[in-house]
Order: structure tokens, then C-alpha cells, then sequence
């Protein structure tokens, strides 16, 4: 029993997902009927996985069941506690999107509990097969999720365009772990890392090219350049709230599987790929923001600045070790948590923001359709404006001591000239960024765009400002505002040390 | 509890204009309510500025973790310095709230307030992150103001001006981020405090270069310093007065302050080697921005170009390497920021009577306002530096200062003051005191009221008093001066 209390918070949201499949069958249960259900496993895995927070902990419970492919520890825990959270916040903030679009039905939250189940799976996973299966559950579910609505030609598209590259991207993994399989007769992450330890050169090219291989997947599904040609479309063409938790959540999943193979098992290689990383960074960082600087639709402008996002995450990334293959900058993985939650909080707000206002007017898509929006709804322009903040990295939001950690760490890690460059890259996204802050505070709104019955008083509309909230207080902590509780930043700091330690765990 | 007297002046009006943000009072009631605020943090400043000891360093200090992971600490105090400039917003801003016009909405009323919290924060850090967080924070509230209640193309100034000085705040992000690392690497613990950073020994030469341009940057872009100064001419053409007012009395002399307070303390021998190098540039910019100003036709670029002028000078007596121009500096500042301040105001409350913003089409204001001519002529004064006015004392120690730096800048230094003088005292003669052309309509001008002539008055007294009794003002800083030229520039305070 003790073991399985591990189990617990995958198994809650796979029953979840059963559940509501069952449920679905059932034409009596409304939408607003499948949220709460989703609501209540989610918390209940959110609740368990709470409860393991701030203890070091590595364990494989079950061994002669699971064989070693899982590993249940507290980097898990905190990655599943951000991705847990993640489903809660988009399925509050899509709350009014999914009552008022009639294409959704019951099926689909079951799909959104899968799809988290997939990604849940992938943190736990300890072996390059039950690691590509994690990540097709997970894929599999957001492919749907992407194309829900077949009548819409966009989806289509988009679904068509997410498919066919993942799939496709998806066999150079399976390659790459052939080829790792190959030269060391293994696919569990503890052997590999000993076979690359005791490795001669010559066995050792079979597993650089499997292994950049299966980086490929991983720079893909996080849209790094030149991999990152889907993400406008995809992102465009999916229905709003799905962009959110694709943008968020589903990138966090990812990287919760590459920093664990990274720091843990494949650490002695990193630095085969240290320059080929730093002109993807280059490439990623340039191009995300000459796509965003281009765009006339806010939509896709919010999805080319992940691009950039994802340049400054692998600037973290690839900080993680700088010489004779040692991980020396541990730090810099905890300024990659860090960095997570700052952009899964204001990304989540942005694009739920965004979604929430199109849910009710249907009409703001451009930037000229947001024109005047802080006149019409003065605090969704303000948590708009928060969130645009943070993505900016501005100070007062957690998006600043994200950047703050990213860069502090690349600097330290000798990437002075990488880090300058995403600095450049900081200054354009001010211009896009506030370019939107500025439509919607200083011009009248226009005629068109006006509804008359957009309902402020829902729970979209709470979970936004809760996200907003948490946003600013991650940014300021404690210290500054002396006489509330707040957030410490120290304590996300500490539990992302925790986690990151539980890893080395013998 | 003396400690915390600070941070409580810091934040006393964010925390006003949060709760004014949720009530649905009226206009009237929020203003009041804001004069209010910002009276009870004047009075806590003169309790500060009497309790204060000359040449004890740092005072009133607050120093708790903020982000103890890299030892970012909630670090707040003063010196001679800011305590002088401390003392100058505190009466300028509620002053300036008697004589702000346009304010009709609530927003303004709340991003004035929000501009005072981000204002003395900057002021009050000695942790450089801390310092950067408030210094990009009073950015904030001035680009909702400019977008909002501003004029012309506001938009595209509002970004204009936003991405500038995000460029120069980036850059010089990036340099507290290498010192901090830096002092990491050689201390191995994190810290990012001035007194702290001071102690780093390990840098290169070329190195520092980097990084001192790297904060140069945000400050000069901020003063501005030419050739970073091309932002300013839109702004403050466009821009509402408030934001105006702010800008260049209050914002710009945090430019220069900050110089003072971060660089020469971190980069000493860069801050010596230099010198002489931004001592031409602020005296190329006081020509250059005087001669620009002298050929404006529109009143709000001309005082644009003026104070762009003044400031250079400021920037020039900084780095003059002595006790005359530093403590010229710091004298011109407060002057310039009440001199050029009141004119902002006047000239905003001349634009909003009449309409008219270029000076040819002004001209008979004496006539039907005498008490406005006044003190626009007392100001313009000072702003020239007659003797009897705070600006003459200023513009003399800096012009001493530089003399005593370079005999050659020193004579330029002393005959470009001229240029001042005649596009003030030409514009004067056209717009305020000159009758308006046969046949033109007559323009109409009210008078100052009762409530605005309260409002300017300990501005004109200030005038005359820091100008004719400078010791009391100056033996509040002069010790903070020598101690930063005897110990850390070691070049001696009676050079």
C-alpha cells in the first residue's frame, strides 16, 4: 500500500478519463456537468501530489510489475503538480468557451484527461519506449483536441498539418532509439547512463546519432527553429482554449522528460551538442520574433512569441553544462523550472484572456479588434495587461524573475554573447507586446466589435484573475509587500531544488 | 520603526492607488484624496530631512531578503544625496497636483500616484535589482499617461518612447546580471548590493568598459544625453503636462542621480578615465540643444530642447571630477527641476486656455495675466541663472568645477550659458510679453487663481532662497560628496 500511494494521482486521472468516456455515452450530461467531474479527479491527483511536495524522494514501486520503466520521484511530483494545474486552470478559464461552442461534447473532456494522463506518464518515464508511448498518448489526445471541430476548415488544416509532421517526427525518435538499442542493447535510461559512462568513442557515434535524433522529436514538440513551422498554423487553427494548454502545459510535459534524461542520465553528452544548440538558439530566438513582430492577429502573434519563449528556455537548457561533459551549472535547471511556471502562469493568462473574450464577442481577432477594450472591460484589460507584462519580462511579474534566473545562469555558464541576444530578442518583444496594451487602452472602441451581454461574473473570469494574481505575486514575493502572505519566490526555488535532487538519488 | 519610514513613503501611494482603483468616488474626491497623500509624505520627509545627520552615510536603512537564492535583498536608505532629491519631489508633486488642468479622469490621478511610488523607489534602492525592478515601474503609469491623456500622435510616442528606454533599462539589465555573476564567481556567495558589487576585483579592463556603457546607456538615454535624446521631442510635445512634469523634473534628474549613486562607486577608474570625454559631450549637448531651442517655433519642443540643454550641463558638472561641479550638479538639479518644472505648468495652463502651442501665435498674455507673467518670470530667471536665483549658484560651481577640470572646457563651459539666456528671454519677449499683431482675434487668458498662486509659492521662495542662503541646502549633501571623492575616487575632496 505504501507504494502505491505513488501510483495514486496517474491512476485518479486515468479513472478520470474512463469515467468520462462512459459519461459521454449519455446524452443527459451537459458540458457544465463534465467540467465538474473532470474538476473533481483532477483535484483529488492535485491534492495527492501536493501532499509529496517538499521531500527528496526516488522510488520504483511495483518492480517486478513495472520492470524499472517508471521512476516516481519528486521531479515527477513537481512537474506533475505544474501539469495537473495547468488542466485545472484551462478547463476553469475555458469554462464559458466549452458551454457556449456546441461541437463540445463529453468525449473531449475525457480526451483533455487522457491527454494529461500521457504527460503524466511521460514526467515518470524512466525508458526511451514507454517514453515515446507517453508521449504519442499525449500527442494523440492533443491531435484530437486540435481538430475537434471538423467543420472548420482551419481545424482541419491544422489538425491535417500536426498530424502528419508529428507522426513523421515521431519515427525519427523510434529510429534514434533503435539506434541507441543498437550500440548498447538497451533502452532504460539507468543502463544507458551507465554504458555512456564506460563507453568507448567508437560505441559512442551509434548513440550521438540516435540520441540527436531523438532530440529532433524534442526540439520539435517544443517548437524549436527549424522545426517550428507547424506552430502558427496549428496554433491558429486549434480552438483557443486547446492553444493555451498547448502552448502551456503540453510544452512543460515535454521538457520534464528531457531535463530528467538530460541532467540525470545523459549528462556526459551534453556538450556534443552545446553548438549546435546555441545557433538553434540563435535561429529560434531570431526568427520567433521576426514572426511575431509580423503578425496582424493576436492569436498568432501570442503563438510566434512562444517560439521565442522556447529560445529562452533552451538558453537554460543548454547552460546546464559547460565543460568535460560534468553538469557544473546545476542551477541553471531550477532556472528552467522556474522559467516554466513563470510562462505556464502568464502564458496560460494570456491565451485563456484571450479566448475568454473571443468566447463572448467572437469578433476581437485582430489587433485592431481589441482596440478600446480597457474603456468596454477595464479589468480584463488590466489582467491582460499583466500578462503581457510577464511575457515581456517586466519587473513586478513573475516573468521577470524567470528571465532574471535564465539569463543570471547563462551569463554564469559563459554564454554572455547567447545572452545578449536574448536580451535584443526581450527589447523587440516590448514593441509587439505593448503594441497590444497600447490598442487597448488609448483608442475608441470599435462599433463592431461592442457586446452587450459579455458577462464578467463567471468562473472564467475568477481563474483568470486568480492566474493574474498569482503572476504578480510571484513577481514581487514577500519581501516587498511586507504584510501579506505572499508567494515566496524562495519556496519555488527551494521545491525546484528539491525536485532537481531527488534526481541523483541513489 | 525609523527604519521602516522609507519603504512606508515608498509605499504609501501605490497602496492609495490601489484602493482608488476600486472605489466609483468622483474625480474631485480622488484628487483630494491623492493631494492628501502625497501632503502626509512631504510632512514625513521634512521629519527625515531635520532628523538627518551630515556625513553619517548611510541612514534610515532597511535591508531584508527578498530573493535570498541570489541574495536580492529588499535594501533601502539614503544619503546627502538622495535626500536632497528625496526632498525635492516631495514638495513638487503635491504642488504640481494644484496645477495639473487636464486631470479630469481618474486614471491620471492614480498613475500620478503609481509614478511617486515607482519614483521614490528608484530613488531610495541601493540593491541594484531592486533599483531596476522600481526603475522600469515608473516607466509604467508615464506610458499609460502619455497614450491616454496625451495629444497628436500619442500612440506611436507612447511606443516610441517605451522601447527606448526599455533598450537602455535591457542593457543595463544585462550588466547587473554579469556583475552579479561576477561577484559570484569571486566571493561565491550571490549578492547584488552597490556596496557589495564595489568590492569586485576580478573584472578586466575592457570588461568594464562594457559594462559601464551598459548602464550609461539606460541613465543617458533617460537625462538624455546627445546623441540619445531623439525620443524626447515627440514626448514632450506630446505628451499630456503631468507626464511632461514628470519626465523631465523628476525622471531625468534620476538619471543623473543614479550615475552618481551606482556607477562611480562601481566603476571608479572608468568613471576618472572617461570624464573628460562626457564632459565635452554635456557641453557639445548644451550648445547643441541651445541652438535647436533657439530655432523652435512650438513652445513645448523649445522647453524640450532647453532642458535636454540644462541637463547636459548637469551630466557635465558630474563628471568634472570635483567637489564644485558635483555639488553644481546636484544644486542644478533641484533648480532646473523647479524652474523647468513651473514653466511645464504654465505653458500647460497656457496651451489649455488658448489652444495655441506656437509662440508667434502667442503674444499679449502680460496684459490679461500679470500674476502668471510674474512668475513665468522669475522662473525664466532661474532657469537662466540671474544672481539671486538658485540657477546662478549652480551654473557658477559647475562652471567652476569644470574650470578646475580643464582651463579650455572651462572657458567654453562659462560663454555657452549665453545661448541660454536668449532664445528664454527671446521667446518671453515674443509669447508673454509682446501685443498680439493688428487684426489678429484677442486671445483669451485667465489669470492664476487663488489655489495655483498657493501652489507655486514655495517654488518661488525656494528660488530665492537656495539662491541667495545655498549653504543650508548644500551642507546637507557637500559631506556626502567629499566622502565619495576622498574614498572612492581618492582624488580628494580639496583638489
Amino acid at each position: 500500500m505504501s507504494e502505491f500511494i505513488y501510483l495514486i494521482p496517474a491512476l485518479t486521472v486515468l479513472t478520470g478519463a474512463l469515467v468520462l468516456m462512459f459519461m459521454s455515452m449519455y446524452e443527459s450530461f451537459t458540458v457544465k456537468n463534465f467540467i465538474v467531474v473532470s474538476c473533481i479527479f483532477l483535484f483529488i491527483a492535485f491534492g495527492f501530489s501536493l501532499s509529496q511536495i517538499g521531500e527528496a524522494y526516488s522510488v520504483q514501486p511495483y518492480n517486478d510489475l513495472l520492470n524499472n520503466v517508471l521512476i516516481f520521484d519528486s521531479f515527477s511530483n513537481f512537474f506533475n503538480i505544474l501539469l495537473i494545474a495547468g488542466t485545472i486552470l484551462t478547463l476553469l478559464i475555458g469554462e464559458h468557451y466549452f458551454q457556449h461552442r456546441e461541437y463540445f461534447k463529453g468525449e473531449f473532456f475525457s480526451i483533455l484527461l487522457f491527454a494529461l494522463f500521457g504527460m503524466m506518464v511521460l514526467g515518470y518515464s524512466n525508458e526511451l519506449v514507454t517514453a515515446y508511448i507517453a508521449l504519442e498518448i499525449a500527442s494523440f489526445a492533443v491531435y484530437i483536441m486540435v481538430g475537434y471541430n471538423t467543420e472548420d476548415s482551419k481545424r482541419v488544416e491544422a489538425i491535417f498539418k500536426y498530424l502528419v509532421l508529428g507522426s513523421f517526427i515521431g519515427a525519427f525518435y523510434l529510429l534514434g532509439v533503435v539506434l541507441v538499442y543498437g550500440a548498447s542493447a538497451t533502452t532504460n535510461l539507468s543502463e544507458l547512463s551507465v554504458f555512456i559512462n564506460s563507453a568507448s568513442d567508437d560505441q559512442m557515434i551509434l548513440v550521438y546519432i540516435g540520441l540527436t535524433l531523438i532530440l529532433f522529436t524534442f526540439l520539435f514538440k517544443i517548437a524549436a527553429f527549424p522545426f517550428q513551422s507547424w506552430v502558427l498554423d496549428v496554433y491558429r487553427g486549434a480552438p483557443m482554449v486547446v492553444t493555451a494548454y498547448m502552448a502551456s502545459t503540453f510544452k512543460i510535459a515535454i521538457f520534464s522528460f528531457f531535463l530528467r534524461a538530460f541532467l540525470q542520465d545523459f549528462g556526459l553528452t551534453l556538450d556534443f551538442w552545446d553548438t549546435i544548440i546555441s545557433v538553434i538558439i540563435v535561429f529560434t530566438l531570431v526568427f520567433g520574433t521576426w514572426l511575431a513582430v509580423t503578425q496582424k492577429i493576436v492569436k498568432r502573434m501570442l503563438a510566434a512569441s512562444s517560439i521565442v519563449h522556447t529560445g529562452y528556455l533552451l538558453l537554460a537548457f543548454i547552460a546546464l553544462s559547460y565543460k568535460d561533459g560534468q553538469i557544473v551549472n546545476i542551477e541553471s535547471a531550477y532556472a528552467t523550472m522556474f522559467y516554466l511556471i513563470a510562462y505556464l502562469l502568464s502564458a496560460l493568462g494570456a491565451f485563456g484572456l484571450a479566448s475568454h473574450i473571443i468566447s463572448e464577442t467572437n469578433v476581437r481577432v485582430t489587433y485592431d479588434d481589441f482596440k478600446g477594450l480597457a474603456k468596454e472591460r477595464p479589468f480584463l484589460a488590466a489582467m491582460m495587461t499583466i500578462f503581457l507584462f510577464s511575457l515581456a519580462g517586466i519587473p513586478s511579474t513573475i516573468g521577470f524573475i524567470g528571465k532574471f534566473y535564465v539569463f543570471t545562469e547563462a551569463i554564469n555558464a559563459g554564454y554572455a554573447g547567447l545572452t545578449v541576444l536574448a536580451v535584443f530578442a526581450t527589447i523587440v518583444s516590448v514593441y509587439y507586446y505593448f503594441k497590444l496594451i497600447a490598442v487597448m487602452y488609448f483608442y475608441p472602441t470599435k462599433q463592431e466589435c461592442i457586446s452587450v451581454e459579455f458577462n464578467d461574473k463567471r468562473v472564467s473570469t475568477y481563474a483568470i484573475a486568480f492566474v493574474a494574481i498569482l503572476t504578480v505575486l510571484g513577481g514581487v514575493g514577500s519581501a516587498i509587500v511586507f504584510f501579506i502572505p505572499a508567494l515566496n519566490i524562495d519556496q519555488i526555488i527551494i521545491l525546484a531544488q528539491t525536485a532537481v535532487q531527488s534526481l541523483f538519488i541513489k | 520603526m525609523s527604519s521602516d519610514i522609507l519603504s512606508f513613503i515608498i509605499f504609501l501611494p501605490a497602496i492609495v492607488a490601489f484602493g482608488l482603483m476600486l472605489t466609483t468616488r468622483d474625480v474631485n474626491t480622488i484628487r483630494n484624496i491623492a493631494f492628501l497623500t502625497t501632503t502626509v509624505i512631504l510632512a514625513l520627509v521634512l521629519k527625515i530631512y531635520i532628523e538627518f545627520i551630515p556625513g553619517e552615510g548611510m541612514q534610515f536603512v532597511t535591508n531584508v531578503p527578498w530573493i535570498e537564492t541570489y541574495g536580492i535583498n529588499y535594501y533601502v536608505g539614503l544619503d546627502g544625496f538622495s535626500l536632497t532629491i528625496l526632498m525635492m519631489i516631495a514638495i513638487l508633486i503635491p504642488t504640481s497636483y494644484l496645477l495639473l488642468w487636464e486631470g479630469r479622469t481618474k486614471g491620471y490621478w492614480i498613475n500620478m500616484l503609481l509614478v511617486q511610488t515607482g519614483v521614490t523607489g528608484t530613488l531610495l534602492s541601493l540593491d541594484v535589482v531592486l533599483f531596476y525592478f522600481f526603475w522600469e515601474v515608473m516607466l509604467l503609469p508615464v506610458f499609460l499617461m502619455i497614450g491616454s491623456y496625451g495629444f497628436g500622435e500619442k500612440v506611436y510616442t507612447t511606443i516610441k518612447v517605451t522601447v527606448y528606454t526599455m533598450v537602455g533599462s535591457l542593457l543595463m539589465f544585462i550588466a547587473i546580471l554579469y556583475l552579479g555573476v561576477a561577484y559570484h564567481a569571486e566571493f561565491g556567495t550571490w549578492s547584488f548590493a552597490y556596496n557589495e558589487l564595489m568590492k569586485i576585483t576580478t573584472i578586466d579592463y575592457n570588461t568594464k568598459v562594457w559594462l559601464f556603457l551598459g548602464f550609461l546607456a539606460a541613465f543617458a538615454i533617460k537625462i538624455p544625453i546627445f546623441p540619445l535624446h531623439t525620443w524626447i521631442m515627440e514626448t514632450y510635445k506630446n505628451a499630456p503636462t503631468g507626464a511632461v512634469f514628470l519626465l523631465s523634473s523628476i525622471m531625468a534628474k534620476l538619471g543623473v542621480y543614479a550615475i552618481v549613486r551606482f556607477m562611480i562607486p562601481i566603476f571608479p577608474e572608468i568613471y576618472i578615465e572617461f570624464s573628460v570625454y562626457f564632459v565635452a559631450i554635456g557641453l557639445f549637448g548644451l550648445v547643441y540643444f541651445g541652438i535647436a531651442a533657439l530655432m523652435q517655433d512650438d513652445i513645448k519642443r523649445m522647453f524640450a530642447y532647453s532642458s535636454a540643454s540644462h541637463l547636459s550641463f548637469i551630466a557635465a558638472g558630474i563628471f568634472s571630477l570635483n567637489e564644485y561641479g558635483i555639488n553644481g550638479a546636484l544644486y542644478l538639479i533641484i533648480a532646473h527641476a523647479i524652474a523647468t518644472g513651473a514653466l511645464f505648468l504654465l505653458i500647460g495652463l497656457i496651451h489649455e486656455e488658448t489652444g495655441f502651442k506656437t509662440i508667434k501665435d502667442l503674444g499679449g498674455i502680460a496684459k490679461q495675466a500679470p500674476v502668471l507673467t510674474f512668475i513665468f518670470a522669475i522662473m525664466l530667471f532661474a532657469n537662466v541663472g540671474l544672481p539671486g536665483t538658485n540657477g546662478f549658484v549652480s551654473e557658477l560651481l559647475i562652471i567652476f568645477g569644470i574650470y578646475e577640470f580643464n582651463h579650455t572646457l572651462g572657458y567654453i563651459s562659462a560663454t555657452t550659458v549665453v545661448i541660454g539666456a536668449s532664445y528664454m528671454l527671446w521667446m518671453f519677449q515674443r509669447a508673454i510679453l509682446q501685443d498680439r499683431p493688428e487684426g489678429s482675434p484677442v486671445l483669451k487668458m485667465r489669470d492664476l487663481k487663488i489655489k495655483e498662486m498657493i501652489g507655486l509659492a514655495p517654488w518661488v521662495i525656494l528660488v530665492f532662497l537656495m539662491g541667495l542662503y545655498p549653504e543650508i541646502f548644500i551642507n546637507k549633501f557637500e559631506p556626502t560628496v567629499t566622502h565619495y571623492l576622498n574614498d572612492i575616487l581618492h582624488i580628494g575632496a580639496s583638489k
